[in-house]
């Protein structure tokens, strides 16, 4: 198959599934270099930015957003079938996502107290990342991406080379930018340790712990990290609670919000207990 | 191999050599008055250096840029502790009554990110530019003895060998250090061990020690002593220069050697296989911390960004950490995949083959790994549970009891006699059998006078040539011991029974509580693990009295409680009008405590149902049963397990205890009628 656009330039699309776009805007963000790398590529498909339309195939398709309806499951299939190279950007595509709480609640109680007429709404009862349904080449995590990782990623498939985005913890941005380390000067439970770097210790730079919003960093460790928890805060809900995030979808922290007694304000009942998703992965 | 070298910092800077310094006339000691510490502040300015100092930011006490001594933490301290940092507010206006904060100089000689070159492509043609450091002139201001250590162990490291870093180079050779002597120092603190301070002991310009109005301070260069010709200081007198050196000293005192390093690098290095290593892991995040505010550590990697098209690539080389998942990597695999294996790179790095590489320790004993960890990994006890210092005395020999037989009895001579309370008297006894001598904690004595049933009375010290005796008048026999004078002879049995298991609890925390007279049978244990201070984690001795007159060895607990490293806590159940401390039972001092029991072994001895509720509570904090040791008081003739009286079930406390394990016992603690 042959994929190539106009003047042998890739062609590059952008989707989305369920997402609140904001990974589509970090390409927007990209601004002084927008024009350089527009010259580079053909954006064929850029819901956010154009509402030109064009189906496939591409040579790279940007996937923002989880799989949460009916459609949405038939769509991803779909849009794999015509990429070469299936990129998943933000937690959304890469973890679940926010929405991906839902999975730890009885769905159904939802749908009946949030719509009148719930029949009309299609939707799945879990929120579940990309990789769960096709296979992906690449992923780009975050809530919401890093315009810096973005622009390695465009620059690295330009070139031809692997992208060096690095996947250590966001302790490590801290250090180097000088932040104070928030959990050890004032006993803020801080997720850093266990996180992906990429944000540039966003939160620690204002005195916040880490929300975990770029996920677990490779072999992170849950449970050493989670007892320090269970010391700085009142308890397994608490823990439970700060694991219980954009990544919480993701089988490290999932474990951790499984052990500490699933997410707060979780209605039981929903896939997660009913089928004992977190127990296995422990 | 330099595996016994105490001080491995034998000559500093190794490899930047500066011209000697010769003892200058001008190099004091001078008197600086603490008001015009500003002056010293402007002058550095005004020579067209930045100055970099402490000040409070974010909670901590940071190394950053000052602008005058207003930017300095007058009147802040810092309290540290494995997994934890807090700045306290201190009633006078000293400027560096703290340790050291979250980084140190490091970061402005070894900076988190540096350009290398860029390079560029065009067609088949490559060029590389070298980036150039045009590093500005610093002024390092409080720069404690620890951390010039780590910057003599970065010299040795970029300078010191075929290959040097320029960057490097061109930082360090414009810094000008004031130095500062350490006047206090943190729980996590361990110069002493490292042979690093709390005295700076060279490698500065001016180096200077706190005292209550101001400043002792001494040059250490010719910039230094061109400083102060320009300072408005008088010459120190001698009161000042004691008060400033005895300081220091009780700083030193304080720390004690809480991680012997005699031959710790063979040690270390014969433990690869260890199993703590895997112990360990489990509560290592591998998070890169530890090192990241290490003053020593020296890993980096390269970076680069590139340009849309691969032409133009700028590459800098930024902090790295041997704890990340992709500095052992190579195509195809990583040579440390697990937690076990970075960690034990790290430690043994620090702690051993440093030394084999540069020829000192990796490790200044600052205690930012300890204190950054966030989960409070404490590098000291982790080498004394991996490594732990060879044995100083074969403890676990047996004793033999000299005369152990009733009615064969010894004699020994009260040397001394020491009245503790209103009803408790310590006879010092000497002219004893050596076998005496080389009894263990825990272990008692049969005591008699004729005309006197024989008492089991706990060995409160064992001493040089004597031992002591701690008795309570409680009835005729005792009154009559207590009746002694100075000179008089004691008919004496024993040592008896079993001990105190020491030896178990190295490379553990150790938790001592006791009530009363309790105190007495745990003296020598305290003695033990004061001996060898540096092989035991923390302590903690919580000590119940009725009043605060009923406290025994209430000089010693006082010398304890000043040691600083032993958490010494005191209450009463009635207090009397002198007494601030807290009251209540014992029990209390443990139920608010913070720390996790899961390392501690437990010492525990008072009435029976005093252990049984501090059992229930230290196993509450994660005690297991296994190490918690009490020991038991019973009606006792023979001391060898043949007279009957002191059968508790199937035990004999005189010949199965006194000193038992909480599974020895099982519900037999604390029950009535047994």
């Amino acid at each position: 198959m042959t994929t190539r656009g106009a003047r042998g330039r890739l062609r590059v699309g952008v989707a989305k599934l369920a997402s609140c776009d904001g990974c589509q805007l970090t390409i927007l963000d990209l601004e002084e270099e927008l024009l350089a790398i527009a010259e580079r590529i053909d954006i064929v498909e850029f819901p956010e930015a154009s509402s030109l339309r064009s189906a496939g195939p591409y040579d790279v398709l940007l996937v923002e957003g989880s799989v949460s309806s009916p459609d949405q499951a038939a769509e991803i299939v779909e849009l794999r079938r015509q990429t070469k190279t299936l990129v998943t950007i933000g937690a959304c595509a890469t973890a679940g996502g926010i929405q991906a709480l839902r999975n730890w609640s009885d769905h159904e109680a939802f749908r009946t107290a949030v719509y009148p007429r719930p029949e009309l709404v299609e939707s799945l009862d879990t929120a579940t990342p990309i990789s769960d349904h096709v296979k992906v080449d690449a992923q780009l995590v975050g809530c919401p991406i890093s315009p810096d990782h973005l622009r390695e990623l465009l620059a690295a498939l330009l070139v031809g080379r692997r992208p060096q985005i690095r996947e250590e913890a966001v302790c490590l941005e801290c250090k180097r930018r000088g932040y104070v380390c928030v959990m050890v000067a004032t006993g803020t439970p801080c997720l850093g340790p266990l996180t992906q770097t990429g944000c540039g210790a966003l939160c620690p730079a204002f005195g916040r712990g880490c929300y975990g919003c770029f996920g677990p960093r490779e072999q992170p460790h849950g449970e050493s990290l989670a007892r320090t928890f269970a010391d700085l805060t009142a308890g397994p809900a608490d823990v439970a609670r700060l694991f219980a995030g954009f990544t919480a979808w993701t089988p490290p922290f999932r474990a951790i919000v499984d052990q500490h007694g699933g997410p707060p304000g979780r209605t039981p009942g929903g896939p997660a207990t009913k089928e004992g998703v977190g127990d296995a992965r422990r | 191999m330099v595996s016994d070298d105490r001080s491995p910092f034998p000559s500093w800077p190794a490899a930047a050599p500066a011209a000697p310094v010769p003892a200058l006339p001008a190099a004091g000691p001078w008197f600086l008055a603490r008001p015009n510490l500003g002056v010293l502040i402007d002058l550095l300015r005004s020579d067209g250096r930045t100055v970099i100092g402490p000040t409070v930011e974010d909670g901590t006490i940071v190394f950053a840029e000052i602008a005058s001594a207003d930017d300095l933490p007058a009147g802040v301290g810092d309290v540290q502790a494995p997994g934890s940092y807090r700045l306290v507010t201190h009633a006078n206006r000293r400027v560096f009554d703290y340790t050291v904060g979250p980084q140190g100089p490091k970061r402005w000689l070894f900076p988190p990110r540096a350009p290398l070159s860029v390079g560029h492509r065009d067609g088949g043609a490559v060029t590389f530019e070298p980036a150039a450091t045009e590093p500005s002139r610093l002024a390092l201001i409080g720069v404690r003895a620890c951390e010039l250590a780590a910057m003599g162990v970065q010299d040795r490291v970029f300078l010191g060998g075929p290959f040097t870093d320029e960057d490097y180079r061109a930082r360090r050779g414009n810094v000008l250090v004031v130095a500062v002597n350490c006047t206090t120092a943190s729980s996590t603190c361990f110069c002493t061990s490292m042979g690093t301070g709390p005295e700076a002991r060279g490698g500065y310009d001016l180096v200077m020690t706190e005292v209550d109005d101001g400043f002792v301070v001494r040059a250490g260069s010719p910039e230094g002593a061109d400083l102060i010709a320009r300072l408005p200081v008088r010459a120190a007198d001698a009161g000042l220069v004691v008060e400033a050196s005895d300081a220091v000293a009780r700083v030193a005192a304080a720390m004690g050697d809480p991680v012997p390093t005699a031959g710790l690098h063979d040690r270390l290095l014969a433990q690869w296989d260890s199993p703590h290593w895997v112990e360990i892991a489990d509560r290592c995040l591998a998070c890169a911390n530890c090192t990241l505010v290490c003053p020593t550590c020296f890993c980096s990697s390269v970076v680069q960004r590139s340009d849309l098209d691969g032409k133009v690539s700028a590459s800098d080389r930024v902090w790295d950490s041997c704890f990340t998942v992709g500095f052992a990597k190579v195509a195809g695999g990583n040579f440390r995949t697990r937690y076990r294996d970075r960690y034990r790179q790290w430690l043994t790095h620090k702690f051993a083959t440093w030394i084999d590489q540069f020829g000192t320790f990796g490790c200044v004993g600052c205690g930012r790994c300890i204190a950054w960890c966030p989960v409070g990994i404490d590098v000291r006890a982790e080498l004394m549970a991996i490594a732990p210092p060879l044995a100083t005395r074969a403890e676990a020999t047996p004793v033999l009891p000299v005369a152990a037989t009733p009615g064969d009895y010894v004699t020994g001579r009260v040397i001394a006699k020491r009245p503790e309370t209103a009803d408790v008297t310590t006879l010092v006894l000497g002219d004893l059998d050596p076998a005496f001598l080389a009894g263990r904690p825990g272990q008692f004595a049969m005591v008699t006078l004729p005309a006197f049933p024989p008492l089991p009375i706990s060995i409160s010290r064992f001493g040089r040539d004597t031992i002591e005796l701690t008795i309570r008048a409680a009835g005729p026999a005792t009154a009559a011991l207590i009746g002694l004078s100075t000179g008089d002879q004691i008919g004496l049995r024993g040592p008896l029974g079993t001990s105190w298991p020491v030896d178990r609890a190295v490379g553990h925390d150790v938790v001592v509580v006791t009530g009363g007279i309790g105190l007495a049978p745990l003296r020598p244990l305290l003695d033990a693990l004061i001996a060898q201070r540096n092989r035991f984690g923390t302590i903690h001795l919580y000590y119940g009295a009725r009043t605060p007159a009923d406290q025994l060895y209430r000089e010693e607990l006082r010398g304890l409680a000043a040691r600083g490293d032993i958490d010494v806590q005191l209450i009463v159940d009635r207090a009397g009008e002198e007494w601030t401390g807290p009251v209540g039972v014992v029990t209390h001092l443990i139920d608010r405590a913070t720390w996790d029991g899961s390392r501690s072994f437990g010492f525990v001895c008072g009435p029976e149902r005093m252990m049984e509720a501090t059992a229930e509570a230290l196993e509450a904090r994660d005690l297991s049963a296994e190490r918690i040791f009490v020991t038991l008081e019973r009606h006792m003739e023979c001391g060898i397990g043949l007279c009957g009286h002191c059968q508790v079930g199937r035990l004999f406390v005189c010949r199965d205890g006194p000193v038992f394990s909480l599974p020895q016992l099982g519900d037999l603690l604390g029950r009535e009628g047994i």
